[in-house]
């Protein structure tokens, strides 16, 4: 086995062997659980870099293993996997290095960090999955490796939220499995290739083409949290921070909104989609999605439901980018994939240190708690202003593409749904900056900890502070080489080849 | 060598403030910063006196391809605005007295400072709207500063609108790049103008900025928060940061492209109404900082109605250009001058020098802005004078009997402000001399405004002062004092009393209770009677689930697979098959 077809599983191995090494870890093991963990993230990130280098420059990286008749399991790197995988290896790092300090001396780490890496092995083999059947088996890993890692706790409300969060996705995964057999049958192939691959058949089976395409995007949207598939997101907030953190940003939700673009571009090709004449209603679901997730989020008063509410809205803005069909809001909704993913564990990483330092879960209970934590709330503020696409941050680059991109595809009344999603979102961010920085601090927090003189543990501060440096760096050089924008631009080129 | 040097400039003009403001956050370099935080505004006016004209700057790498420059427009906009900044932040040296207060109040500041300094030099409209938001953002520290009531309510008034003007303008922008196809201002004005969306664009853009000019109908946050801000603060928001709007106007609106009759009009009316009904309402406010906000509101009612005729005749538009920017000046100066003296007259004099020094600080600005003869006021007003006779009937026929009209009101709120801050009373025992800062600070400022009609862009119009023209601007202002004293004669001798009052902020007071009550009952409706629904209709559910005994099954399956062994089991035999087929 060559370099070029190893590559994709070495990148997908670099977190699943350190995770089922960790299953067989007693807890006290702490310091060879946390090499493993990082050494596993470090390695994965070392290794995708090379991959973001050789894909830029043309290299082809494939591994295909044989799994039923006629069909492999395929792990491709294009173009736009590639995006999708850095993401996820970056955030993995953060996140473990915040899991690690957030969980220290609770029970039951061996379990979580195991489950942990399995997740994200199951996200970047949705990544670098090269047919929808490699895609349905690692989508499907992934619902079952969220599952331990939501109801961790093991209290009733995170077993009762577990168990709707399995109810969706099961029924969602379902609707996957139904809408690829039905595919497959129809087409016969189920590789992703470039502008799709059904396009002959869009005059022999048009209603069935059409009927594929609900049942994808429905199953898909179970975890992108369509609107009114979303039910489940608010209730898992009650998952322990970095799970949420994950969850929000790179994995579960993620994994969805992925597959939506997947589906769209390399297995109908936006062009047939279009055609078919399912884009518009998705542009409306997409547009619904987004402000109803914005006015619910208004309305709680608990710090993480709101940013549950937050992604379903901001999930949307992918799926919204996909669905107006152009160039130019492809790269709005791409660029948001990454941008999300930046922002919204930022703001997670923060509710989380709230929490744990302070015992604060309450926006009520958040007055002047940016004198006592500045730093976390300084991040915190980057990720709210960022989501409401204030500029430099990267928020605004994917609103900026998002509104040319559908001004151009004439469909202007999408500027009336963005705009009013920025003004929810200030509505429901700007109450909370002015309650932290400039309400006066209460006498005393609900369950203070004590961290010496810096505001929290150096592992619970960091992370979020570097994800708040990248959405800074991210909107303020979107123009620099290698930037998401950049390669957001690199991937649209290959889909609007002319 | 040369280009290197004009791009550090270019860069420090909002490089430094930012630079300082975020040294003003940790502990370690505080110091440093709180020393070199009055000087945040130098390196502007050292670019905008900068001989080499027509410098820019290239950055590519920046949002998505940015441009900084100096053309003629930004130079005399960076001149004013440097000016004020660095005026009022040496004033607020002596302002505060206490440290953490003054520490807090210039991150909020210098902030500000960046963003109103670096929407100057934008060439492009994302790095415009960058620093344009950065301004709009960081002024709401310091509207609120102050922390009371008062200052509370005006900063949420102020960031209601100043979100909505961002979100309009974000429509704008975006519209006007599909429209041209890039970003850069040059390439935007003649593509607006031939753009389908063109109504929408000037629409939105008129909204947008209009709300941070205070066109009449948006400027219902500007008596509110320009007064409660403290000092230094309300200076730059009045004088400076106002004048934001107007660039904005300048830099996207098809002005000399294409006429607009239309917009053209509603701007000179809307102009032209927020003139007269300012000084009215103004007339009425017993604080002066409020009488001197609505003053900014009449005079950018002024400077509206030359944007207006500028969309009217665009083939004037090279001359009322001009004649916009003389005005820009010539306001931002006096006013950020007046505002400083307020904060002077409310630390009473030591002495009886000094007490006429402050009468005289106060007069000289305040005639300027009346428009008396040998100020930049007269020139200002001159210069629009002419242009509006020369636009086509019916507006130029209305503005000439419109203008001096103007003048007279104008002196009138200016003798209005003199009346509420004259220093009335010798020093109080034991009240603190006014510090030096403070002083050296406004006196620069009354100086540049006294000697404003001798600089550059304004000297050229010396040629044109004749006696006419001198009476014309005499008559309204002796008038206008006349009938103030007249006035002043009444009310001290109890001839005749009224207790009218108009609360400041006006027009809000017509929809603000009702908005308050939209949204109290939002909140009651989204907070309580939903959760309320909700849990009703859960519980329904719940009593139908329990029902059906089919749930349990998945209740138990869920318990076992709750156990983590299970789960573990299961990925060893996954994890297992996963190496058995990478060895195929």
């Amino acid at each position: 086995m060559n370099w070029n077809a190893g590559l994709p599983l070495l990148i997908l191995g670099s977190s699943l062997l350190p995770g089922l090494v960790i299953f067989f870890l007693p807890e006290e093991r702490v310091a060879t659980r946390t090499t493993l963990n990082l050494a596993g993230a470090v390695i994965k990130l070392v290794l995708v870099g090379v991959m973001v280098w050789g894909v830029f420059h043309g290299h082809y990286y494939e591994t295909r293993l044989p799994l039923l008749p006629g069909l492999d399991l395929v792990l491709r790197a294009d173009a736009l996997s590639v995006l999708f995988v850095t993401l996820s290896s970056v955030l993995w790092l953060l996140t473990t290095v915040y899991a690690i300090g957030y969980l220290e001396g609770s029970p039951h780490r061996s379990r979580f960090f195991g489950f942990f890496s399995l997740c994200v092995t199951a996200t970047v083999g949705v990544a670098l999955a090269g047919n929808l059947i490699t895609f349905l088996l690692f989508y499907e890993l992934l619902t079952l490796a969220t599952y331990p890692l939501i109801v961790h706790r093991g209290t009733e409300v995170a077993r009762r939220a577990g168990r709707s969060y399995l109810i969706y996705t099961v029924a969602g995964g379902t609707l996957l499995l139904v809408a690829t057999v039905w595919l497959y049958d129809l087409a016969g192939s189920l590789e992703f290739t470039h502008r799709g691959f059904v396009a002959e058949l869009v005059d022999t089976h048009r209603v069935a083409l059409t009927a594929v395409f609900v049942l994808l995007i429905a199953g898909l949207g179970v975890k992108a949290a369509l609107v009114p598939f979303h039910g489940w997101l608010p209730q898992a907030m009650v998952a322990p921070a970095p799970v949420s953190a994950l969850l929000h940003a790179v994995a579960v939700v993620k994994a969805g909104a992925f597959g939506i673009v997947r589906v769209v571009y390399d297995v109908y090709g936006v062009t047939v989609a279009a055609d078919l004449g399912v884009t518009g209603p998705l542009t409306i679901l997409a547009a619904v999605t987004i402000i109803y997730g914005s006015v619910r989020a208004l309305f709680q008063d608990d710090l993480k439901r709101r940013l549950a509410f937050s992604t379903v809205s901001q999930i949307s803005y992918i799926v919204l980018g996909v669905a107006i069909v152009g160039p130019i809001a492809t790269i709005g909704g791409l660029v948001h994939l990454v941008h999300q993913g930046v922002m919204k564990i930022t703001l997670f990483f923060c509710a989380g240190n709230l929490a744990e330092t302070l015992g604060i879960h309450k926006i009520s209970e958040m007055n002047g708690v940016g004198r006592r934590m500045p730093w976390t709330m300084a991040a915190f503020t980057i990720g709210a202003l960022g989501m409401i696409g204030v500029p430099p941050l990267a928020g605004f680059i994917s609103k900026w593409y998002l509104g040319l991109g559908a001004l151009e595809a004439g469909q202007g009344w999408v500027i009336v749904v963005l705009a009013g999603s920025s003004v929810l979102n200030a509505g429901y961010f700007l109450p909370v900056l002015y309650a932290a920085w400039f309400k006066s601090p209460p006498d005393g927090w609900p369950a203070e900890r004590s961290f010496g003189r810096s505001e929290t543990a150096w592992s619970l501060l960091a992370p979020p502070v570097v994800t708040a440096l990248l959405t800074l760096a991210a909107g303020l050089l979107a123009s620099a080489p290698f930037s998401p924008l950049q390669w957001a631009r690199f991937i649209t080129g290959q889909e609007f080849l002319p | 060598m040369n280009d290197v040097l004009s791009a550090f400039l270019l860069l420090s003009v909002p490089g430094l403030p930012l630079m300082l403001a975020l040294g003003l956050m940790p502990p370690r370099l505080r110091r440093a910063a709180v020393f070199l935080a009055p000087w945040g505004a130098l390196p502007a006016l050292v670019v905008s006196l900068w001989p080499t004209p027509g410098i820019t700057l290239e950055l590519p790498w920046l949002l998505i391809g940015s441009r900084l420059g100096l053309d003629e427009t930004a130079r005399v906009f960076l001149f004013f605005t440097a000016l004020l900044w660095l005026a009022a932040s040496v004033y607020t040296m002596g302002y505060f007295r206490c440290r953490s207060s003054r520490r807090r109040f210039f991150t909020w500041f210098l902030f500000a400072m960046a963003g109103n300094l670096g929407l100057i030099l934008a060439q492009d409209m994302v790095i415009f709207y960058t620093f344009f938001a950065l301004m709009s953002l960081a002024s709401y520290g310091l509207v609120v500063h102050e922390h009371t009531l008062e200052a509370l309510r005006a900063g949420r008034v102020y960031i209601v609108l100043a979100v909505v003007g961002e979100v309009l303008l974000f429509a704008a922008f975006a519209l006007a790049a599909v429209a041209a196809g890039g970003i850069e201002f040059e390439a935007v004005r003649p593509a607006v103008a031939g753009s389908q969306m063109r109504d929408w664009i000037v629409g939105l853009m008129l909204l947008g900025f209009g709300i941070k000019a205070g066109v009449i109908g948006l400027h219902v946050w500007l008596p509110l928060a320009h007064p409660v801000a403290p000092t230094p603060a309300s200076a730059v928001l009045s004088g400076a940061m106002i004048a934001a709007g107007l660039l904005g106007w300048l830099r996207v609106l098809p002005l000399g492209e294409t006429a607009l009759p239309g917009w053209g009009g509603a701007m000179i009316a809307a102009g032209a109404m927020a003139f007269f009904y300012a000084v009215l309402v103004g007339l009425l406010q017993s604080n002066p900082k409020t009488v001197l906000a609505y003053c900014s509101v009449s005079k950018m009612g002024i400077m509206t109605i030359g944007v207006g005729l500028g969309l009217v005749a665009p083939d004037n538009w090279p001359f009322i250009s001009s004649a916009v920017l003389v005005f820009a000046l010539h306001h931002g100066l006096a006013k950020g001058a007046l505002f400083l003296g307020v904060g002077m007259a409310a630390t009473q004099p030591v002495s009886k020098r000094q007490r006429n020094l402050l009468i005289v600080g106060l007069l000289l600005p305040a005639l300027s802005l009346a428009g008396a003869p040998l100020t930049s006021g007269m020139i200002a007003k001159n210069l629009m004078k002419v242009q509006a006779m020369s636009a086509e009937s019916p507006w130029g026929d209305w503005l000439q009997i419109l203008l001096p009209w103007g003048s007279l009101a104008t002196s009138m709120l200016m003798a209005r402000f003199l009346y509420l801050v004259w220093p009335r009373h010798e020093r109080a025992s034991g009240a603190q001399a006014t510090p030096k800062a403070m002083w050296l600070s406004w006196l620069v400022l009354v100086l540049a405004v006294t000697l404003s009609p001798w600089f550059a862009p304004l000297a050229d119009e010396q040629d044109h002062w004749t006696m006419m023209t001198m009476i014309s601007a005499f008559w309204p202002v002796a008038f206008g004092g006349g009938l103030a004293v007249c006035v002043w004669l009444i009310d001290r001798y109890q001839w005749f009393s009224w207790s009218f009052k108009i609360p400041s902020g006006d027009l809000l007071f017509i929809v603000e209770n009702r908005l308050c009550s939209l949204v109290a009952f939002a909140r009651l409706f989204g907070f309580e009677t939903l959760p309320k629904w909700r849990k009703g209709f859960l519980s329904g559910w719940g009593r139908i689930r329990d029902r059906s005994g089919s749930w349990s099954v998945l209740d138990s399956g869920e318990n076992r697979f709750a156990l983590w062994a299970v789960g573990t089991t299961l990925f060893l035999i996954l994890g297992m098959f996963s190496v058995f087929l990478a060895a195929c």
